[in-house]
């Protein structure tokens, strides 16, 4: 004969509803969680997917600031290399103008003047700071990219190279140019830079050579050579631009990829879950209800 | 001899009124712990004929013959032994539920990850005073992480070791109250109320033992029990009157092991042998934390080492220390951290010493040394989890399968009072009956 004694009828209900209870708490938790994972231990495999995914997040978040950082001292600096074109241009026309034969030499004088003053503010271009308030044109140095020299002559003293900024997964790209890059060029008589040119110009015309007409001709050429030395920079930061857009536009699409990712192994399956919760409770509550109906059967109430 | 009504119904009333105390006590024990169901035994007395009597009736009643106590050592072996189990595997994975916890809950692997962030946000501009500042202070949260961790793993050996001394005491105290029951087991009558409950604290006694060791018990003629532990070849820990002590050790690294007197013992089973297991998971877990703690020092601080600081000093080294519960941050100020590379001037935005330092934590592979030390803790979770569960299932349906068997069945408690309540109506008419009988002899004129 098999009894089941009172006791155990009661440890029975006890262990069934118990179980039910936790597994409604446990689906319940991941729904208001959106987390299918509580702790690492409910699916360690996964649990260490999402590690690393929210790993990868918090660099591709640096990496994108990073990128906005380059790209702003980028335009920056093709700002700058734009108005440096500018200041050439107007150089150039002054030179054209002084190439007459026909200025004497007292607005020759007034030609070199503005020379002058173009000078100083070519050098003011070269020592443009970035967003972070180092010298733009100045590589890695920590004080200004030009110094003027005894006698007046700007000269270069940043470092030979700019750092490479990183763009995430391995990729780089240089933050800026240094001044040497588009200020100096090969004229027809060798190595020169645009300082030079325009120094050499202005003292030309104050009357330090006999032919101040023939000069300015001569410096025309050189004139060109600077200009097209500075448009060909302005390319490469464009290209650069270019490179640092593809790369935050690659990140983008990892990091929609990453986050479908991190929802389809830790996240909740919402409609899934609540159709299961709704299961448990269904069972719960049959469970609670044949249990007081069973519990109120008992033999002492009927015999009087 | 000859049969006497009036007796023979006394005795039936007696028997009914045990019968029915027997059904009331069952009922009364009905949710005691340990109480194993009685039921009464009676025999029938009635005379042999003798010579010269044969064919003459000799009928003198019922008597108790005893209690009958419902319960099979097969099964109480079996609800000790797979409790044992379930115990074991319970504390076991609390133990491995915390050391989880600890690792998880201090966030090493976020402020891992905080501090790299800062790291390569300080390649955009490396003379940066901010972003120098948040590198630093990354660093002071990862080195706090460590001894978080840490601090939480020793809190957790702390609480085993202190559970296990508790449990250790438990088992020499049931140990002696087993002996003393055992005396007085001796000393009884088989039948007898006060050897019925004795069994039952007996029973208990043994069932309390299983929760901390895994007892293997045999029970003698006289229903007194010898107890061995870690094993049915283990070292004796109670036999007859006699109690042997249980000690624990404490080793220099925070595990444990045991003695039984003067032979060591290896527990199998039981909230004892949970927590020796723990600890050896949780100093195993600490030596992988440690040397995680080793790596990041040695590789941060020899990058260090290789480049200039702001002011284009040689760089000194970023944590101090050498295990996770002695991490701590050695550099003063953001501007002590050495981005440029050896020789380059004070102030040079150069970072190529700041790329050599995030490639040595990339080579160390601190990252993927994390990440493994949480995932095998939380895969040995899962695994404890699984056995854990099924333990339980197993000994849930061992305690059940003891319960049907000599747990108390209330309606069957309340058809045995009817039964009873009429047998000794029945007597009471029975006497009635003599009492007639000797009225109406008395009656004849």
């Amino acid at each position: 004969m098999t009894t089941v004694s009172t006791s155990a009828f009661y440890d029975r209900s006890n262990l069934d509803m118990a179980a039910l209870r936790a597994r409604a708490n446990n689906l319940q938790a991941a729904i208001s969680s959106g987390q299918r994972l509580g702790a690492g231990s409910d699916d360690p495999v996964a649990a260490a997917r999402i590690r690393t995914l929210t790993r990868l997040d918090s660099f591709a978040e640096v990496d994108t600031a990073v990128a906005g950082r380059a790209s702003a001292d980028l335009m920056l600096a093709d700002q700058t290399l734009s108005d440096f074109t500018g200041s050439l241009i107007r150089v150039k026309e002054l030179a054209v103008q002084a190439a007459n034969g026909i200025l004497t030499a007292g607005q020759r004088a007034g030609i070199a003047t503005e020379l002058g003053q173009i000078s100083s503010e070519l050098v003011r271009l070269a020592n443009t700071r970035d967003s972070a308030g180092h010298a733009l044109f100045g590589g890695n140095t920590a004080g200004a990219a030009y110094t003027l020299d005894a006698s007046g002559n700007p000269v270069y003293a940043g470092t030979a190279s700019a750092s490479d900024l990183p763009l995430g997964d391995g990729q780089t790209v240089t933050r800026g140019l240094t001044g040497p890059e588009f200020l100096n060029f090969t004229g027809p008589s060798g190595a020169t830079n645009l300082f030079a040119v325009v120094k050499t110009l202005s003292d030309a015309l104050a009357g330090a050579v006999p032919d101040p007409a023939q000069a300015a001709r001569d410096a025309l050429g050189t004139l060109d050579t600077g200009l097209e030395t500075i448009t060909t920079q302005q390319t490469v930061i464009g290209a650069r631009l270019n490179w640092i857009d593809l790369n935050i536009e690659r990140q983008v699409q990892m990091s929609q990829q990453r986050s479908a990712e991190e929802a389809a192994v830790g996240g909740t399956d919402l409609s899934l879950t609540v159709s299961q919760l709704q299961q448990t409770m269904t069972v719960l509550e049959a469970s609670q209800a044949s249990f007081a109906r069973l519990a109120g059967l008992s033999l002492f109430t009927l015999l009087r | 001899m000859s049969s006497d009504l009036l007796s023979i119904a006394a005795s039936g009333v007696r028997a009914a009124r045990a019968a029915l105390d027997v059904s009331s006590q069952n009922i009364a024990n009905a949710a005691t712990e340990g109480y194993v169901r009685r039921t009464i035994r009676l025999s029938e007395m009635a005379g042999a004929g003798s010579y010269g009597r044969i064919g003459d009736l000799s009928l003198s009643g019922v008597r108790v013959d005893g209690l009958t106590r419902n319960a099979d050592s097969f099964r109480q072996a079996e609800a000790r032994r797979t409790g044992s189990d379930a115990r074991r595997a319970g504390v076991e994975l609390q133990a491995y539920q915390n050391v989880e916890a600890a690792l998880e809950q201090a966030r090493l692997y976020p402020a891992l990850t905080a501090f790299e962030a800062s790291l390569q946000r300080l390649t955009t501009d490396p003379v940066n005073p901010s972003l120098r500042s948040a590198v630093l202070e990354d660093a002071r949260t990862l080195a706090r992480t460590f001894n978080i961790a840490a601090q939480g793993l020793d809190t957790i050996a702390a609480g085993l070791q202190f559970d296990a001394t508790a449990g250790t005491a438990q088992v020499n105290l049931l140990a002696a109250q087993l002996a003393r029951v055992n005396v007085q087991l001796a000393r009884t009558v088989p039948g007898t109320s006060d050897q019925v409950a004795l069994l039952d604290q007996r029973d208990t006694l043994l069932k309390g033992l299983s929760d901390y060791v895994d007892v293997s018990a045999s029970i003698a003629a006289d229903q007194s029990v010898a107890v061995r532990i870690g094993g049915a070849a283990g070292p004796q820990l109670v036999s007859g009157s006699t109690a042997a002590s249980l000690s624990m050790t404490t080793a220099a690294d925070g595990t444990l092991s045991f003695a039984l007197g003067a032979s060591p013992v290896t527990l199998a089973a039981g909230s004892l042998a949970a927590a020796a297991q723990g600890l050896v998971m949780v100093r195993d877990s600490h030596a992988q934390l440690d040397s995680v703690a080793a790596a990041l020092i040695a590789a941060a601080n020899t990058a260090q080492g290789g480049g200039v600081a702001l002011d284009g000093s040689p760089g000194a080294p970023l944590f101090s220390g050498t295990t996770a519960a002695t991490i701590g941050l050695a550099l003063a100020s953001g501007a002590g951290l050495a981005t440029a590379p050896a020789g380059a001037p004070a102030g040079s935005r150069d970072p190529a010493n700041l790329t050599a330092l995030r490639g040595a934590l990339a080579s160390a592979d601190i990252t993927g040394q994390t990440n493994g030390l949480l995932f095998d803790v939380s895969s040995a979770t899962r695994g404890r989890k699984l056995t854990s569960e099924a333990l339980d299932a197993i000994a849930g349906a061992a305690r059940l399968s003891l319960d049907r068997q000599a747990g108390v069945d209330l309606d069957e408690e309340a058809i045995n009072l009817v039964r009873y309540q009429q047998a000794f109506q029945a007597c009471g008419k029975a006497i009635q009956v003599a009492a007639d009988l000797f009225d109406t002899l008395l009656a004849i004129r």
